[in-house]
Formats: structure tokens, sequence, C-alpha cells
């Protein structure tokens, strides 16, 4: 390592050699002569700064005592200074350069020190004694000079490269090069490590006192056009301190007129504030924007701009920020899109920083993106739709507000009525009256004017706004899902390739619409189920070839279809209660439809819950041809969706009691009938499938099923009477009874314990939801040790394999070699018989 | 007794079209199991004294022996023809149009007296209403327990159904079961 600081310390004045007069020196002639020869290495004499030296010496030498201390004192608070004068000069490492030994026995150290710097040197040093002369304390140079002193030491840097290389061809020493680099990078570290240290005073500084140091915000976006990890601190630096900085208003800058006009110091003061502030924020905007699209910054900036759109959302130049984050919600980046959405989620639940009108904005502005990129995009984007949150009191309030006033109103017709017998009094008090009534108005508005609570009709036109917003786009999503399920026949095959790609936002949109289904107008309600319904594919009128193109619909799409219409009925049963017949024969036909692998049994499980397991009347045909078709579909498949079917098929034989016929073993229905007289297992219509007259046989096989909890749940059903008052109430959904047995859940509980899971699931769904997740988190993990597991398992397996041939080798040898002893004995034996 | 021509044949499944829908086929290609040979007849419809009926092919084979002043009826009586030729369908159809129905109201147990005296159905007695009715269909009037009482014609759609203030008409009557006690004569 090359030491580029002499050692700090005080070196006391050498003692100061005997004063001998110049005449008694002798020079002798051999010494001339060297000295002659070789003047290099005696020039360093002509080179001593005899100035300092004597006036170090001298300093020190005459005082004593307390002055002698003070000198010291002194001295230490230059050195600080010259600490960075002296960080020029190199003084070169024994180790690197030679010294050179003199006839006379004196070791001269090479110093470099570069003169045609040390003016400039000398400048800044001045410089700085001056600053620190005003304060001594902490050596603050002012950014300007800083960064020039940085500039020169990097240029200083180079050029003693430079010259060190210069110097050391003449020593021949290779190292130099290497050398220089290595210097180079460490003040570039050096300088890394500088302006660090700066940004951070200047943040501190700040965030101390933001009135004052309001200029540093512009020294600290000077950083901003440095190399690539200097950039990326400062903006992360500016970020700290704007997050803190801004105020809670927004910023109007004064116009001509108040500028004109004369203001106090404080006002002053302010506006200056105000405006450096507001225009150092603008200059870092433009930055962050430009960074964006640059792919090294990306994900700085896109931070950046996140935070301060959550921090103040009410500030100026929101709209940009909002532009910026809605255009990337739907980037292929999942770091930067999870980073956007959680940000507009947050926009959309904390209402009270910005008053709502953000929350406009941003749906605006995502609805024009999803028609803009015609419904192309990732689901993320219009599923952060979900966090709004509606206030459904506001239209009450304001109903009320129209009660009185037709309380009012009544109230002063029959005071008109009353009135004209008593004119001339009731001037007076009129005029009384309406200057009261004027003055209340008055007062109301100017309390208006200064409340910071949003106007309610103000409150009621965003909501009206974002609302109208957020059904565009969801209408539009549902169309286009419907026009690319209509298209040419055909393009059978391409819209067979794209058909799980097609309709990405189908889902999220879904899910919207039944969340706000009792937001949407009557007038769309008609509408939208007849989208709802040819979407999952129920015209019947509709010719073959889209009948075809419907079923590029998924089973879990067009079941979730039918779920949403029953959400949006359900939660308009104060208009009419409406039987959804279309969507029946949608789910009678889509349970045979249901394939386990391809299709997801949760959303089957929902379906079947919400469509027959709710408090409705049935039609008693609808409902025994759906407990005949559940117990089919349970002998189809395993054990989750068996399961599910089952729960189902209890509930209904519950709710209806006819239906109870069908567990008796009367076919042909009896007197129950209806009038279908045979079971049509092929009907795509429940009402006319006569499963009135058909028998549960399945059950029989079902009480044999492998899983114990299948089989008693059998058991339990064909149990039931046909008596009327039955009590049992299951607590199971279909959809808790699904996830319960579903395969994943099997691997992890091998012992399946009914009792347990009865205790487990009264506790409560979120429970074992969260376990089933973190369940599925593990599975990885799970696979790794399972792999480990499996091939320890074989090994031993063929270690076992190994030592069983081997020991049947070990017995064949030790039997051959018994038969050899044996037979050597017979052989004695018998020439022991010869020889007899 | 003869079978239907055109024009009566046109105007008799107009009729029960708007009631039944494209179930229609249900009750033309209906199997009937009566009768004495192995493969199951159809059902048809004839015309004897300006009433429609609808009787198994079987059933009208052995109703041709008797003579026309004799024959008092065959089969289900579903309908008449008035004297200026238009059909009306009556009472007796409703096992019919019962199962074949594709739009159906269920009434409250409060208003089916009301429906069963001959009144026409208001929304206030609504229980249930299927889903995509249109105006001028043809409804059947069912009780909460399935029970069907009549039939009728839908005054309005279901979604105008929505927003009608509670004392508004719903299904404009035309049949119901009451009748069987009220118009014993004229049955």
């Amino acid at each position: 390592m090359v030491k580029k600081k002499q050692k700090q310390k005080i070196v006391l004045p050498p003692a100061l050699p005997p004063e001998i007069s110049e005449d008694e020196i002798e020079v002798s002639d051999e010494d001339l002569q060297f000295v002659n020869e070789n003047r290099d290495y005696a020039g360093f004499v002509s080179r001593l700064d005899t100035d300092t030296i004597t006036r170090h010496v001298s300093r020190v030498a005459d005082l004593e005592g307390d002055d002698l201390e003070a000198a010291y004192e002194k001295r230490l608070g230059r050195k600080s200074q010259q600490k960075q004068e002296e960080e020029v000069r190199l003084q070169v490492d024994p180790v690197d350069a030679l010294p050179v030994k003199t006839l006379d026995g004196k070791l001269y150290y090479r110093t470099l020190s570069n003169t045609s710097e040390k003016s400039e040197n000398g400048r800044d040093a001045d410089d700085e004694k001056d600053d620190s002369g005003a304060d001594k304390g902490i050596v603050r140079l002012t950014k300007a000079e800083r960064r020039a002193k940085l500039k020169k030491s990097k240029k200083e840097a180079k050029k003693q490269g430079k010259e060190l290389g210069k110097t050391e061809e003449v020593q021949e020493t290779p190292q130099a090069a290497v050398l220089a680099k290595v210097k180079e990078d460490l003040t570039a570290e050096e300088v890394f490590e500088n302006k660090k240290l700066k940004l951070a005073e200047l943040g501190i500084a700040l965030l101390a006192d933001p009135e004052s140091n309001i200029k540093t915000l512009k020294e600290m976006l000077q950083f901003c056009k440095d190399d690539h990890a200097i950039v990326k601190l400062a903006l992360l630096s500016l970020l700290a301190v704007f997050k803190d900085i801004i105020p809670g208003y927004r910023i109007r800058l004064p116009t001509e007129k108040e500028l004109e006009m004369k203001v106090s110091k404080d006002v002053k003061k302010l506006r200056y504030h105000e405006s450096t502030l507001l225009s150092a924020y603008k200059v870092y905007l433009q930055k962050l924007m430009v960074l964006e699209k640059r792919s090294k910054y990306q994900h700085v900036a896109v931070r950046c701009i996140c935070t301060l759109l959550e921090a103040a959302p009410h500030f100026n130049f929101c709209e940009n920020l909002l532009g910026a984050v809605v255009e990337n919600i739907g980037s292929s980046d999942d770091v930067i899109r999870k980073l956007c959405c959680a940000t507009i989620k947050s926009l959309f639940t904390s209402e009270g920083k910005h008053g709502g009108q953000a929350t406009v904005e941003a749906v605006r502005l995502i609805a024009d993106h999803v028609k803009a990129h015609d419904c192309q995009l990732h689901p993320d984007s219009v599923e952060v739709l979900l966090s709004l949150s509606f206030d459904e009191d506001l239209g009450k309030a304001e109903e009320e507000d129209k009660e009185n006033k037709f309380r009012n109103k009544k109230s002063k017709k029959r005071k008109n009525n009353e009135e004209p017998s008593q004119l001339q009094e009731n001037d007076r008090k009129k005029s009384r009256k309406e200057l009261l009534t004027k003055m209340r108005e008055e007062v109301a508005a100017d309390y208006k004017a200064a409340a910071f609570t949003t106007d309610v009709k103000e409150q009621k036109r965003m909501q009206s706004e974002t609302l109208s917003a957020v059904f565009e786009t969801y209408f539009r999503i549902l169309k286009h899902t419907m026009l690319s399920t209509t298209d040419s026949p055909e393009a059978n095959d391409n819209l067979v390739a794209n058909a799980t790609g097609a309709h990405p936002l189908l889902a999220p949109c879904l899910n919207g619409l039944g969340k706000f289904s009792h937001l949407i107008d009557l007038d769309y309600i008609g509408d939208l189920m007849n989208y709802l319904k040819k979407l999952a594919g129920g015209d019947t009128n509709s010719n073959s070839s889209s009948e075809r193109s419907s079923k590029y619909l998924t089973v879990s799409e067009r079941l979730q279809c039918c779920i949403v219409a029953f959400k949006v009925m359900k939660s308009n049963l104060d208009a009419l209660n409406v039987d959804l017949q279309g969507f029946f024969v949608l789910l009678y036909n889509l349970i045979l439809e249901y394939r386990p692998g391809r299709d997801q049994g949760e959303v089957l499980a929902e379906a079947l819950k919400i469509m027959l397991c709710e408090d409705r009347q049935h039609d008693m045909q609808k409902a025994a041809a759906f407990v005949k078709r559940l117990a089919t579909f349970s002998l189809c498949f395993g054990s989750a969706e068996s399961m599910a079917a089952l729960v189902t098929l209890k509930y209904l034989l519950q709710k209806n009691v006819k239906c109870r016929n069908l567990l008796e073993n009367d076919a042909g229905g009896g007197s129950v009938s209806g009038f279908v007289a045979k079971y049509q297992p092929y009907a795509s219509d429940p009402n006319l499938s006569g499963a009135l007259a058909s028998v549960l046989w399945e059950l029989n096989l079902l009480c044999k099923h492998y899983h114990p909890a299948v089989s008693t749940m059998a058991s339990s059903i064909s149990s039931m009477s046909t008596s009327h008052n039955q009590v049992y109430l299951s607590s199971i959904s279909p959809q808790q009874a699904f996830t319960d047995l579903s395969l994943e859940r099997e691997l992890l509980n091998p012992k399946y314990d009914i009792r347990k899971s009865n205790s487990k699931r009264k506790k409560g769904s979120s429970k074992m939801t969260g376990g089933i997740d973190s369940s599925l988190d593990t599975s990885s993990a799970d696979e790794d040790e399972l792999k480990k597991k499996l091939s320890d398992h074989f090994v031993l397996l063929r270690d076992f394999k190994e030592n069983g041939r081997l020991r049947s080798e070990l017995e064949r040898t030790t039997l051959a070699l018994q038969l050899y002893d044996e037979y050597k004995k017979q052989k004695k034996k018998m020439s022991k018989n010869d020889r007899k | 007794m003869r079978p239907l021509d055109e024009t009566e044949t046109d105007a008799v499944f107009r009729k029960l079209h708007s009631f039944t829908g494209h179930n229609l086929k249900n009750i033309v290609e209906n199997p009937s199991h009566e009768g004495p040979e192995p493969n199951p007849g159809r059902y048809c419809f004839r015309l004897h004294k300006n009433k429609v009926y609808y009787v198994s092919e079987s059933l009208v084979k052995r109703a041709t022996n008797i003579s026309r002043k004799n024959l008092a009826s065959l089969g289900t009586c579903i309908g008449k023809f008035t004297h200026g030729g238009s059909f009306h369908l009556t009472i007796q159809a409703l096992n019919l149009l019962a199962a074949n129905a594709k739009h159906k109201v269920w009434l409250k147990p409060t208003s089916e007296m009301s429906f069963l005296y001959g009144n026409h159905v208001l929304k206030g007695g609504l229980g249930r209403i299927t889903d995509s009715i249109s105006k001028n269909d043809g409804v059947v009037v069912f009780s909460m327990s399935d029970v069907p009482l009549g039939f009728g014609s839908a005054a309005r759609s279901t979604q105008d159904c929505r927003k009608l203030d509670p004392n508004g008409i719903v299904v404009h009557h035309q049949a119901d079961i009451g009748e069987y006690l009220r118009m014993e004569d004229e049955l």
C-alpha cells in the first residue's frame, strides 16, 4: 500500500547543529569532485524549503512554556488544513523507490512535490484557511470548492500516476502501472466515500432545518448527474428528504400581482422557501422521468416515484407521478409491477390524504390504459380496482336533506296561507327573517370554504365518476371477451391456442363485478345478465358455430360467470327475487364438463355453494335433478370433489323434503314423480330430467369408498328418513369440504382423523386456509426432502440387494470349500482303504 | 272429430309456443304408452265441436268408433276456438303447460287466493319470477310449493318489473284452477 499521508506525529524540531563557521568546514577535493559529477544526488539541498524549516525551528525554539503549548495548538489547527494540502504530496515509500546513499553515508529519500500545482494548492489552502479562520470547529467547504478540490485530486492522482510512471521508468520497476491503477481506484473509492458523506451531510442539514437550508437541495440535485452508483444514492437520499419536507398543502406560486405587493419578511421567506422547493422538486421529477426509461435505473426510479406518490398524493405534479405509475402497472417486470400495484392500492385506501381526487384520476387513467391496450394486460392491473371502497351513506344524507326541504316547503306553504291576513306586522318580521336567513347562508358558505371536510356533493360527484370509470372498464373487458369468443369459426385453431391467454383480465373483472354488484344501476343489470349468460355459453338459440366458440372459455371461467350472476342477483334482492333459470341449466351442464386436472375444483365448489346451498325454494324437479347428477358426479372423481358434491347433496335433501323419495327404492317415482315418467340422464334441462323418478343407488357404492370421510357421509345420507323435521344442520360448506380433502392437504396429513378435523373446522376456516397456504408454499421444500428421502431409500434397497447377492456367493463358496474338504477326506479314506 | 288444418294448427302452436318456447317439441313428440301396441305412439291434436283435444294416437283410433254426437270428450281438452276463429287455451291445459313451461312465476301464500278468484298478479304478491321474461309472453303461475295455479300473459318484462311499484300488474290473468269451481258448467 502506498502511504500517501505523512504520519501526523508532532515531531520535535531537530536539535540545531552546532554552530560551525563556514570557514572551518573543510571540503576535500575528492568530495568536491564527487559532488560536481553527481549533481543530482545533492540537488535536494537546493530544493530544500529553508524558510519553512527555519520558521519551524525558530518558532518553537524561541518560545517557552505556555507559548510553546499555544504554538503547538496552532500547529494542530493548521495541520488539519494542510492535510488536504499534503494529500497532494506523495511520499514514495522506501519499498518502491530505493533510497540513494551518498558517499557521505546519508540516505536520501525521493520526494515528489508538485511545484507546478503548488501555487494552485496554495490558493486552495488559502481559501480553506480563510474559511477555517471563520469557523475552526468543522471545516465546512462550500460545495463548489469541494468539488473543485475533488476534481483536482482526481487529476492529481492521474498526473501522479503519469509522473510516477516517468520516475519509475528511470528506475525500471514494472510495478508502477499497477500501482497507478490501484492509486486511481483508491482515489475513486475515497471520492465515492466523500460523496456519500457529503450527501448524508446535506440531507441531515435539510431535515434539521428545512427553511434555511433549502438551497442545499440544488446541491444534492447536482449529484444526480454523476456515475451510476452515486446517481442511485442521490435519488434515494433526495427521496427521503422530500418525503419529510413536502408540506401538507399544494403550493401555489404567487401571481404577478401578489409579487408586486409589499409583503412582510415572513411571507417573503415562506414564498422563497416554497418556490425553491417547488423548482427543486420539479427538476427532481424530470430527472426521475428521464431515468425511468433507462433500464439501469428503472427499479430505483420506479421505487422513488411510488414512494413519493404514497407519501404526498396531494402535492403538485401528482398527476404526472400518477401517470408514470399507471403506465407501469402492466409492466412485465414483477418487481416494478408489484410496487406500482401496492402504491395504487394504498392510494385507494387512504382517501383522507388527498380527498378523493387522486382516486378519480387513478381510476380514469387505468380505464384509459385498459382501453389503449385492448384488454391484454396483466391481471394485477385490474385487481387493484378491488381495493376501492365506496361510501354508500352519501346518498342517504342527501335524501334526508331533500326530505327536510320538502318539509320546509310544506311548512312555508302553510305559513304563506296564513299570512295574508296579517300583512303589516309580518313585513318587519319578514325582513328580519330574510336578513337572518341571509346571514346564515353567508356564514354557512364561509364555513364550507374554510372547513377541510369535503362537501357531500363534491364527494358524491367524485364517487359517481369513479364508479362510472370502474364499470366502464369492466364492461369493456366483458365485451372484449365476448367479441373474441364469437369470432369467426375459421380461426378455430388460433383461438384454441390462445384460449388461456386470451382473457387474462376476465377473472379480476368478474371478481370486481361481484364485489361492486350492489352499486350497479338497475338499468344495466339486465344487460349484464345477458352478457354473462352469453359468456357462459347459455344461449340456446345460437347456432352451432357460436356454441363451439363459446367453449373456448374454460369451465372455470364459465362457472365464475354463473357465480357472479348469482351474486349480482342476490345483492339486488330488494328489487325483485329473480330465479335465474338459464344459469341453473348452465350449471347443470357444466358439472358434466368438469375435469379435475384441468379445471379448478374450488370454483366448482363455490358455484355449488352459491347456487344450490343458499336458502331458496327450489323447484322439486330441478332440485332432484341436481341431486341425481351430483351423486353420479361424486362417483367419478377423487375424494375432494366427491366430498363437495356429497355435502351439497345432503343440504339439498334436507331442504327439499320431497326429494327424499330418491332415497326410497321406488323406481318410477310413485306418486311424486311429477310429469316426466322416466329419468333422462342426458337431458340438458334439469326441469325435464324426470329425476324424481330415479333412485340414488350411487350412495350404496359410495358407502364403500376408500376414504373414510366420504363413506361415512354417504351412509349418513342414505339413512336420512322421509319424515319432515330433520334437525341436523351441517356446518360444512362444499368449499370447505373440497379444500379439506384436496390432494395438497392429503399429502401433508397422511393420518386422517375425522374428529380432529371437525374441531379444526369449527375453529375457523381462516386458520385453515392460512395453513394450506403455508403448506403449499413449503411444498417445494418438501419436494427436496422427498427427493432426498427417496434417494436414501433406494440406496438402502440397493445395498440390501448387494448384501444378498454377496451372501449367496459366500455361501456358495463355503459350500464349495466344504465339498472340497469332504472330497479330500474321502480320497484319503479311499487311499487308506486301497493301501489296506 | 277431425285433425286440425293449417290455420288452426298454426294458431294452436303459436299459443303453446308463447308458454313453452322450444319445449314445444316435447309436447308434440311425447311418446305415449297407452294402448296395446308395443311401440309407443305419439300424441296428436284433434278438433271436436270447436274444442281442441290433446290425445294419443291409439286412443284416437278407438274413438273413431264413436259417433259424433255421442262423443263427449277424448284425451285432454286444451282449448277452444271462438266464433271469431281465435284460439283460447283453457284451464285444462295447465298440466301440459306446467310441465314444459319456460316462464314461471311463484306467488306468495298471501296472494294465492286473490289469483284463484280471477284477479291479476300484482308485484307485491310476487314471490319469485324467472329471468328473461319479455312482454306478452305466456307465464305459468305456481304457488311457493310448486303447485301450478294457472297461467296468464306477462304485462311487462322482468327488467321492468324490478322498477315497478308494488301495486303494478305483473301478469294478466287468463286461467286458474279456481275456475273448476266457479265455472263448472262452462268447462
